[in-house]
């Protein structure tokens, strides 16, 4: 609330000003930086409006704010009394009008930089034309839908490379699904800070235990000033003891936890108070880790994508390909060359910064090298790999992470059954658990499934032609029944083909839970509410950014929240 | 389609009892920024207070004493003392672009407004800490949102809410992360159950003599050079302070070497300026601090630098080079880089100063001071063998920038209205409207039970919720609330009002007979903010009128009444009200309620000797435990991490636009 008031109204010389925009979005550039900020720049999403829409517009607005490029919101839907008591983003004047023009209008209030579209065709007759999505970087669908067009929507955004997300807010419920690329690949994941940075202890290069060794020389003979004792820096100590106790151990390290404590107390004997003896003490178990790359790294260099490259390859499969290389020639990964805070004297410090950067520059140099190589037979036609990615790729080596988007799970067309194929058995084994909120997921595929088998006469007023579970009085036992029975039956399905039983008293509790959510869902009609909508909009607008930025890493792939409890939980459908 | 009315969406999601108790609920809103927006927007479209009560005329008047309670005016109250700034339109979304510099209350009132005219905002441009938001003006609203950026606020709104026994939803947000935590006086842990860091200062010596991090040179170059050359002086900073660590002998040099520099800044205009502050800071007072050779015993001197020499080895035109580099704040300048925008940023600030500015504030985001800062703090790091830093880092050290994104607010907001729906439908409907005890003496391990006699879930189910949205597998998760820690100074003791009549006479010494009488005191003694008036042994303001007292509170502090017998009871806290001057026979003096029973504060367990003052949390470790702590710290480290898988990190924040402390634990 108090930012300290300027009491400085001269403004500065103008181009001594940061730009504008930098100044705008400086909060957020800090967790994206500008490559993330352009890329968010240069995207055009698409939303395909629905029902109240309300959780579309919200998504949106978050959109807006930090400064998307385009949007186009896609709505045949004219403003009802009902929308303006929910939605933020119209108001009285735009009674009669087209929502998507009013939202778009309003929502264009927010950033005056960012562009937004308003389509008001069908979107049958949209999506039947080739590629008509093709401008698109990102595509939002709202329930509810036709499945035969989500569907189509669907194949051609997965023809096309295009995330798509697919949402449900009903209620205090919410759902939202993505279907990203086959292979979709993030460099920089932005790791947790405490998560281990490689120093290569176990595997020290030349100029890293020449360094040691200058460092800790004499000090346990005690010709080592007390001051410069205490000024070892922790790695150096590390080095030092393990240079030992490979002496004492046919020339391996410490590996088995028992090992490690064992090393451990050797490093505290040393000394029982400096401080540089506690860092040292404290980092053995997590810094004397084997090199192995995580599951997920290696998955990426094992990948088809990285083992076959071809003239269109991406710039990520060729690094990743050089790294693969590097991996197999080394049984390492580049080095990070970032060092950790430490006790330590200045000039110190930065000479083992510089062994470190040094170092990691050398490996990077030769990543780049092996991409030259590489890029050589492929014939490709852009530009070069920029040294530049091949040194953020090796920085961040250890936490690369590729996602393998999977077709979205909805409902099909009328007269289709909704599989479950190889995701059964772990749905399955969710079933059993109170807590899982794999019951609303079935939940809301019977509530598609029954749009899809309910379509009610187009010729009604508004044009509306999905019929929604109980949005009249008299149809809500009925259609509560009715969705009920759709969604045991999708359990059942669920069941069969996870080639499982569920004993009582489980079977029946799941029933009971799924046929709560149905009751929910029900009593809904359709009927969005606000905090939810803006929390789901919160929710998947965050993944949107990832996406579109491409750092950190996303959803994968279905993400159900539960207002009641208050609870997200993540499905890979 | 049926059932669509403009409200139907809302009564048919929330039930219609809480759909009515929602529209005729009073809210308050302190903070209109990134949470409070967001919250303003869900409160709006949800419905709160939006009834229509037909008693505009009957607006109940803040100052009007209890009587305020008796018509709750359904609404929402806005509090903020901010104005819009640009770098917040990236989420504050009521905001725009020619909006900059109006008060954010005003405007997020105007912007919600237009959405829904029907709605009843309140909004007030103003501090939460002023006098007229007392205990009464709490009490008259059904729930209170904290949408606050700093500790103090927080820490305030925490205390009045539960003295005025409203619920209080607190939230908070750094990047990616957001926290949601509903507080109710002898239900829940308070705000300040678990006590929160203060902010960070450091000894004046590490700042001015021994730095050995960069945001030590960073805070000497903001903190002390810049106020120096261009404003007011280190004294009012509250990022440096005389420490018992500093030595006073070299304090006291340190004065001297600043009046120096008040000599230096004479020059200001002069070409020779930049060189004159340069070789002041850069040369003689490194090379005076080298020569203290006790200080560099156990740490590296340092290097003092030449102007002259560096500047032989660059181009002529040295400020059109600092210029240039000024513009590439991702980038980390070499050392005669530093000094080019060293030269350019004096230049430019000097220019400024003699045109017109006696005065120029360190501003994160006037790049000139920016400049100034960033290049002085590099070239101090670079004397004392501290690495460099980009523009753009410092920037971050020194503005004391916390990321902020649309998105978290967005979550955090809705996170919140989802907790003020629980706890809406756990309160007892007749509450609305009538006034309340005030005496709210609930045993801390109460658990609500409801007219059925069926136990209800606390606070109606409300929990504490945690946002990672960072985290690709649990984004939102909860914890069940925790009861209140008995020894919370905070929220153990029972808060009642002392009620003097503004042309009272009335003493401490009236004030102490009735405490004798109405709670039974026996020995006790009596605390204000500014310290204790009253104990067994201190009996010399026994004569003094309360109204000194009172108006010394400012109308929304506390007097604490402490037992000091035995079996103590729990503290009495009473805030002061002034009211009307009464005619005739009522009582000058009053205490509401009438009725006070203060519960015995709960056994401590054996404490050491010597704890001093009730502050256990720093009592001195003998020296002898060092070892086990060593282990319990690491302990704690694995538990911490344990809990961080668990998605669970808790957001804390410091100060006014401060550090903010993500702690895993």
């Amino acid at each position: 609330m108090s930012e300290k008031d300027k009491t400085v109204d001269v403004p500065p010389p103008l181009q001594h000003l940061p730009t504008a925009k930098q100044k705008k979005y400086d909060r957020q550039l800090r967790l994206w930086g500008a490559t993330g900020q352009m890329a968010l720049e240069e995207s055009h999403v698409l939303l395909i409006n629905n029902g109240p829409g309300v959780t579309g517009v919200e998504t949106l607005k978050n959109l807006v704010l930090p400064g998307l490029g385009d949007f186009t919101i896609l709505d045949t839907a004219i403003v009802s009394e009902a929308d303006l008591g929910v939605n933020f983003f119209l108001e009285d004047a735009s009674l009669g009008k087209f929502r998507a023009e009013e939202t778009v209008r309003l929502l264009m209030e927010l950033n005056p930089e960012v562009r937004g579209h308003a389509l008001m065709e069908p979107i049958e007759t949209v999506c039947m034309e080739q590629d008509a999505l093709a401008k698109y970087n990102l595509i939002i669908t709202a329930a509810p839908i036709d499945p035969a067009i989500l569907a189509r929507i669907h194949t051609q955004a997965q023809a096309l490379n295009i995330p798509a997300f697919y949402l449900h807010s009903l209620a205090y419920f919410s759902s939202f699904s993505v279907q990203l690329p086959p292979a979709f690949p993030i460099v920089e994941t932005h790791p947790d800070p405490t998560s281990t940075t490689d120093l290569r202890l176990l595997k020290p290069w030349p100029e890293l235990s020449r360094f040691a060794k200058e460092k800790t020389a004499g000090f346990e003979e005690g010709t080592m000033s007390a001051h410069d004792k205490a000024h070892i820096p922790w790695l150096c100590l590390l080095l030092h003891y393990l240079e030992k106790w490979k002496q004492d151990h046919d020339g391996k390290v410490p590996e088995a936890f028992k090992e490690k404590t064992a090393f451990r107390e050797t490093v505290r004997a040393g000394d029982y108070n400096e401080e540089n003896f506690d860092e040292a003490c404290a980092a053995v178990l997590k810094s004397l880790n084997p090199p192995t790359p995580p599951s997920d790294v290696r998955a990426v260099l094992t990948a088809p994508e990285t083992q076959t490259l071809q003239h269109d390859s991406s710039d990520f499969w060729i690094i990743a390909k050089a790294i693969n290389v590097f991996y197999a020639k080394y049984g390492q990964l580049p080095l990070p060359g970032a060092v950790p805070d430490m006790k330590a004297v200045s000039a110190d410090y930065i000479t083992l910064q510089n062994v470190y950067k040094t170092k990691a520059r050398q490996d990077s140099a030769e990543v780049l090298a092996t991409v030259r190589e590489l890029e050589k037979p492929l014939g490709r036609t852009g530009p070069a790999v920029s040294e530049k990615e091949v040194e953020n790729f090796c920085k961040g080596a250890a936490h690369i992470h590729l996602v393998r988007g999977r077709p979205q799970h909805t409902a099909r067309a009328a007269g289709e059954e909704i599989r479950f194929g190889d995701r059964a058995q772990a749905l399955a084994n969710e079933l059993a658990n109170e807590e899982s909120l794999v019951g609303l997921h079935l939940a809301f595929l019977a509530w598609d499934e029954y749009i899809a088998t309910h379509h009610s006469s187009a010729d009604k007023a508004g044009g509306q032609a999905l019929h929604i579970t109980g949005t009249s009085e008299s149809d809500l036992e009925a259609d509560t029944e009715k969705l009920t029975g759709i969604a045991h039956h999708l359990l059942d399905t669920l069941i069969t083909e996870a080639g499982t039983f569920l004993e009582d008293p489980d079977y029946t509790a799941v029933k009971t839970r799924i046929a709560n959510f149905c009751t929910e869902l029900c009593r809904a009609g359709g009927g969005e509410l606000h905090n939810i909508a803006s929390l789901t909009g919160g929710l998947l607008a965050q993944e949107v950014i990832k996406v579109l930025v491409r750092q950190y890493v996303p959803v994968d792939n279905t993400c159900l929240f539960d207002g009641i409890a208050s609870r997200t939980q993540v499905l890979r459908l | 389609m049926q059932r669509r009315g403009r409200d139907s969406g809302i009564s048919q999601s929330l039930g219609k009892p809480l759909t009515k108790r929602v529209k005729e609920s009073r809210v308050l809103l302190v903070g209109a920024g990134g949470i409070g927006c967001e919250v303003l927007k869900n409160l709006v479209c949800c419905g709160f207070g939006s009834k229509q009560s037909g008693l505009d005329s009957a607006a109940p008047d803040v100052r009007s004493g209890p009587a305020a309670t008796a018509f709750r005016q359904p609404g929402i109250v806005v509090i903020d003392l901010d104005t819009i700034d640009l770098s917040n339109l990236n989420r504050q979304f009521l905001f725009r672009k020619q909006h900059i510099k109006k008060p954010k209350a005003f405007v997020a009132k105007e912007t919600a407004s237009q959405f829904n005219p029907s709605v009843n905002i309140e909004a007030h441009h103003a501090s939460i800490f002023d006098s007229k938001y007392n205990v009464n003006f709490f009490e008259g609203f059904d729930l209170v949102f904290n949408a606050l950026d700093n500790l103090a606020a927080r820490r305030h709104v925490n205390k009045m809410c539960l003295a005025a026994d409203v619920p209080l939803i607190e939230s908070g947000t750094t990047g990616f992360n957001g926290q949601v935590q509903a507080i109710k006086k002898g239900v829940t842990e308070c705000y300040d159950c678990n006590p929160k860091p203060v902010q960070k200062s450091f000894p004046i010596c590490t700042i001015r003599s021994t730095p050995s991090q960069p945001i030590h040179c960073i805070v000497w170059a903001k903190s002390y050079l810049f106020p120096e050359l261009f404003g007011t002086s280190e004294e009012d900073s509250t990022d440096v302070g005389v420490t018992e660590s500093d030595n006073a002998e070299e304090v006291a040099k340190l004065k001297v070497e600043a009046e120096a520099l008040k000599s230096v800044r004479r020059m200001m205009g002069k070409s020779e300026f930049a060189q004159e502050v340069f070789d002041k800071v850069f040369q003689d007072d490194i090379e005076r601090l080298k020569s203290m050779t006790e200080m560099w015993q156990s740490r590296t001197p340092p290097e003092s630098l030449r102007y002259e020499a560096l500047k032989a080895e660059m181009d002529a035109d040295i400020i059109k080079r600092g210029q240039a580099l000024a513009t590439q704040d991702q980038a980390t300048w070499s050392l005669h880089d530093n000094l080019a925008v060293f030269c350019y940023s004096l230049d430019t600030l000097s220019s400024r100063a003699q045109s017109g500015e006696p005065v120029i504030e360190f501003d994160k985001d006037d790049k000139d001071t920016l400049d100034f800062v960033a290049s002085a703090a590099n070239l101090r790091s670079h004397a004392f063998g501290i690495p460099l830093h980009s523009e753009w880092e410092i920037k971050q050290m020194a503005g004391n920038i916390i990321p902020a994104i649309a998105t978290s607010n967005a979550l955090t907001a809705s996170l919140c209205v989802m907790e003020a729906f629980k706890i809406m439908r756990s309160q007892p409907q007749e509450q609305n409207g009538l006034s309340k005890p005030t005496a709210n003496n609930n045993l801390p391990t109460t658990t609500q039970t409801a007219i059925s006699g069926k136990v209800e879930p606390t606070l109606g189910g409300a929990k504490m919720v945690f946002l990672n949205s960072r985290s690709t597998e649990r984004m939102i998760t909860t914890q069940g609330l925790v009861a209140p820690r008995p020894e919370c100074p905070v929220c153990s003791p029972v808060y009642a009002k002392l009620a003097v009549a503004a042309d009272s006479s009335a003493t401490l010494q009236e004030l102490v007979l009735l405490l004798q009488e109405k709670v039974g005191y026996d020995e006790f003694s009596i605390t204000t903010d500014a310290g204790v008036i009253y104990d067994p042994d201190l009996e010399d303001n026994l004569p003094k009128q309360l109204t000194e007292y009172a108006s010394a509170a400012h109308g929304n502090s506390f007097i604490t009444v402490t037992d000091e017998s035995d079996e103590a009871k729990v503290d009495l806290a009473l805030s002061l009200t002034v009211t009307p001057t009464t005619s005739g026979g009522a009582a000058t003096l009053d205490i509401i309620p009438q009725h006070i029973s203060l519960p015995l504060k709960p056994q401590k367990a054996a404490e050491a000797d010597g704890a001093v003052d009730g502050d256990a949390d720093s009592a001195p470790v003998p020296a002898s435990a060092g070892a086990k702590r060593k282990r319990d710290a690491e302990e704690e480290v694995e538990s911490a991490k344990k809990r961080a898988k668990a998605g669970k990190a808790e957001v804390q924040e410091i100060d006014d636009d401060g550090v903010i402390n993500l702690e895993d634990d």
